[in-house]
């Protein structure tokens, strides 16, 4: 019992980190970035390489797969999202198309095997009953940091709230002397940074292999879908949820079974509430 | 004259916001009714409860003496009551010809696969809103405003509809197209058609209804013809703002 | 019926269908083979795009509809011993059924989440099929020795090739008809259609069902031809995006456009398998597909014909 509240904790701590770049697009930008799950795989191979392969110092490998993440964020932003000019459907192809490149970029330089990496955070201790290492401990403290960092960020600061006005209203917020464009960059290299960060612990955390983006996506949507659009609130609700589902799915039912339920959930909550639990507008 | 539409009690509140509030009329067989009222009144919400887009909460609508509240907005058009939008919205990507097509479609998938595309039909309703055989080809990012608002009517009454909701229809429109505008839905009056008209611009509603409904905040403010409404001193005032 | 046919349409077709038809005299079996597999990723790719290409409701759950009818026929005809003649006909019926109870729901939602719901869709069916009754299904590993209809690649061509031009006629004429046209007026503006007095939900479940019926029956026929069947190769987000390559990059919501995208990825990947025997060759796929749908969304098509009109 206590092991499965300690590791439910701590996993959905970790899902929350990875929906949290992912919301901030869909809020903000109003688009489905569904090559989000690239980020989690390239902050992952590329803290690898540069911690294990080229033996940076951990926190240096951590840092450059940030700023790897962010840069790729505003280059997605510039290069495909911004010509497409909002056009929904044209995104979410033309970003699933990129997922895939992404992945078969990584097959070619890194090859098809995955890897394991050492945990970032190394160290185990047991509490009550529940073994607890400190990689997902850590993944789970920087995810709360992060989110909390997020919710100051948005509420207090000049930058966040003209984030947040854009994410209500593009033309109002224009007309108040906002540039939607920057906002949309700066929104881009944010989610970028979060889901390299993502990707190092979630990789850390289960393995590193190129096909590795498609259920941290899997993830990501379930919760923008339940926890309602840009609701830093919702995403933690709903990232517990998820995290709970499967621990209790993996130690009591069956481990293969551990992914089904957020998809049943994505279904469920869609067929019962069209635009999501908390919809906001219809996209 | 016989009533064909009939709103009775209607209640749309969204959220806590109420939009049109505890609203009653008719619309008589070929009349033909001006709906005015300031900004944010609830005109266009008036047009999308009829139309089944949105749903009251309260209170009836009918047509033809049948309530028609449950249905949803295609079989409220095949009962004939239709309309148009503020924003004219053509299918982009196809001619003026295949425009009206989409409106002349019986609402039935044996229709669609078996039954044969009209050519005359489409020329015909083309030509009873003001476009030349020419214009059958172009395409909606070839048109002006007011070729817009001829074609969106021109599909409106090709579904067949008697009774005809047209919001905005001469904004942004130039004086020349306003009047051919006018003139068209004079003729479609004497043809028989039933309209209600939303419009800002008073000065060309006023030739074109027999009868005008003021609303403010939702609710009826006055009722009756043209010069009495406008003189009206609840109408003078919600216009103004006070 | 439709109007909007004349003899020079008709005219093309059959030269089409008789060029396809002298091929085994002309090419390699090894090609052969190539062709083959063109034909039945055209068959998808015409199916995702009748429903996605022209109701601009974009469907990633292919492979969960292909993945019932093959698994269907592959389960009945070889566990239960079911003829090939039977197992097909409720594969397709099958799929057509079962999918439409999963996705009648699903059609009340719009735009970006109705994509969502397929995804989820295609994930949850490749979890469940290894875990629920893998007895059945043969779990990971999957079902082979499944009985082939067709012995060499000429007769196996020949086959796939009756397939893909029944299903390429048959959606073009549906695509030619005033349906197909209100179908393509969904895309543009959903409400609009309704307006125009159309019950969008009946179109968008017609056009889900064909979609679904040829993705079943291609699927079935498929399975028959390779003889194997595992859940890693099918409800794979690779093939899920080759199929909507194919459709995209030859130019969606035409009939020309998928089959020519399908054989042009076929071939692309023949040609590139000496030098990227991997998942690299996706590389290569998703740069020239991201290149030519940033260019041009409409695909080659769009890109020759306009070509066609200057010239």
């Amino acid at each position: 019992m206590t092991q499965i509240l300690i590791q439910g904790f701590l996993l959905s701590g970790l899902y929350a980190l990875i929906a949290v770049g992912f919301t901030l697009i869909f809020s903000v930008g109003r688009v489905l970035n569904l090559a989000y799950g690239a980020y989690l795989v390239i902050g992952g191979y590329a803290y690898f390489w540069l911690s294990q392969t080229l033996g940076m110092p951990k926190i240096v490998g951590v840092l450059l797969a940030i700023v790897l993440g962010a840069v790729i964020g505003i280059s997605k932003y510039r290069l495909i999202v911004k010509p497409l000019k909002g056009d929904h459907v044209a995104v979410e192809i033309s970003t699933l198309i990129l997922a895939v490149v992404v992945q078969a970029g990584i097959v070619l330089l890194f090859g098809d095997a995955s890897k394991i990496l050492h945990p970032i955070v190394s160290g185990v201790s047991r509490v009550g009953g529940a073994t607890v290492t400190y990689n997902i401990l850590t993944a789970a403290v920087v995810s709360w940091v992060i989110l909390i960092g997020l919710y100051l960020f948005v509420r207090f600061t000049h930058l966040g709230r003209a984030l947040e006005a854009v994410s209500m209203d593009v033309k109002g917020a224009a007309i108040s002397g906002v540039d939607p464009d920057q906002m949309n960059q700066l929104t881009w290299a944010i989610s970028g940074a979060l889901g390299a960060l993502a990707g190092v612990f979630f990789a850390s955390y289960t393995q590193l292999y190129p096909g590795m983006w498609v259920t941290p996506l899997i993830i990501a949507v379930a919760v923008v879908i339940v926890g309602g659009i840009g609701s830093i609130l919702g995403t933690l609700l709903v990232a517990h949820i998820i995290g709970f589902m499967e621990v209790i799915s993996t130690s009591l039912i069956a481990a293969e079974l551990r992914g089904v339920f957020t998809m049943l959930l994505i279904i469920v909550v869609l067929i019962i509430r069209p635009k999501g639990l908390f919809g906001r507008a219809e996209l | 004259m016989s009533t064909i539409l009939s709103l009775a009690g209607i209640v749309k509140r969204f959220g806590g916001l109420v939009a049109t509030n505890d609203l009653s009329f008719d619309v008589a067989q070929g009349e033909s009714l001006g709906l005015i009222g300031p900004n944010g009144a609830g005109k266009t919400t008036i047009f999308s409860l009829i139309m089944g887009e949105h749903r009251q909460n309260e209170g009836t609508i009918s047509l033809d003496g049948n309530e028609i509240s449950s249905l949803p907005t295609h079989a409220r058009i095949g009962r004939g009551i239709s309309r148009t939008y503020q924003v004219p919205r053509p299918f982009a990507e196809m001619t003026v010809a295949e425009n009206i097509r989409v409106g002349l479609m019986p609402d039935s998938l044996r229709g669609m696969l078996f039954g044969a595309s009209d050519p005359q039909a489409e020329l015909d309703l083309a030509q009873s809103v003001g476009f030349s055989g020419d214009d059958l080809d172009r395409y909606p990012s070839e048109l002006s405003m007011g070729d817009l608002r001829k074609l969106e009517l021109a599909r409106t009454l090709a579904t067949g509809a008697r009774v005809i909701l047209l919001d905005e229809v001469f904004a942004g429109l130039t004086a020349g197209e306003i009047s051919q505008m006018a003139d068209l839905i004079n003729t479609k009056r004497k043809e028989g058609f039933t309209f209600v008209i939303v419009s800002h611009d008073l000065r060309s509603l006023e030739p074109l209804v027999d009868r005008v409904i003021a609303m403010a905040r939702g609710a009826l403010i006055a009722e009756g013809d043209f010069t009495s409404v406008m003189n009206d001193e609840t109408v003078r005032s919600s216009y103004l703002g006070t | 019926m439709f109007a909007t046919v004349n003899w020079r349409h008709l005219l093309l077709w059959a030269v089409f269908a008789a060029g396809m038809l002298l091929l085994p005299e002309l090419v390699k079996k090894g090609t052969l083979r190539t062709i083959i597999m063109a034909q039945y990723l055209a068959i998808f790719a015409m199916s995702w795009d009748f429903l996605s290409g022209r109701t601009g409701y974009i469907s990633f759950g292919h492979p969960f509809l292909i993945g019932i009818g093959a698994y269907t026929t592959a389960i009945l005809s070889y566990r239960f011993g079911v003829p090939v003649e039977l197992s097909i006909p409720i594969a397709v019926a099958t799929t057509v059924v079962g999918s439409v109870l999963f996705f009648l729901p699903a059609l009340r939602i719009r735009g970006s989440y109705f994509a969502l719901v397929t995804l989820a869709f295609m994930e949850l069916m490749y979890q469940l099929t290894q875990v629920i009754r893998p007895d059945l299904t043969g779990g990971t590993r999957g079902i082979s020795g499944i009985e082939t209809l067709t012995r060499g690649a000429v007769n196996g061509f020949y086959l796939s090739f009756v397939l893909m031009f029944v299903t390429a006629f048959v959606l073009w004429l549906l695509s030619r008809s005033r349906l197909g046209t209100a179908l393509s007026a969904i895309s543009m503006n959903e409400d609009a259609v309704a307006g125009s007095g159309l019950n969008t939900t009946k179109l968008k479940l017609f056009a889900f069902c064909v979609s679904a019926a040829v993705a079943g029956m291609g699927g079935a026929f498929w399975v028959h031809y390779l003889g194997s069947i595992a859940p890693r190769a099918l409800f794979d987000i690779n093939f899920l995006f080759t199929i909507i390559v194919a459709a995209l990059i030859g130019g969606a919501s035409t009939i020309i456009g998928p089959m020519a995208g399908a054989f042009f990825l076929t071939f692309l990947l023949e040609y590139l398998r000496p030098f990227l025997p991997g998942a690299e060759r996706y590389l290569i796929y998703g740069g020239i597909a991201l290149l030519i749908y940033m260019y041009q969304p409409k695909g080659l098509f769009e890109i020759v014909s306009r070509l066609w009109r200057r010239a």
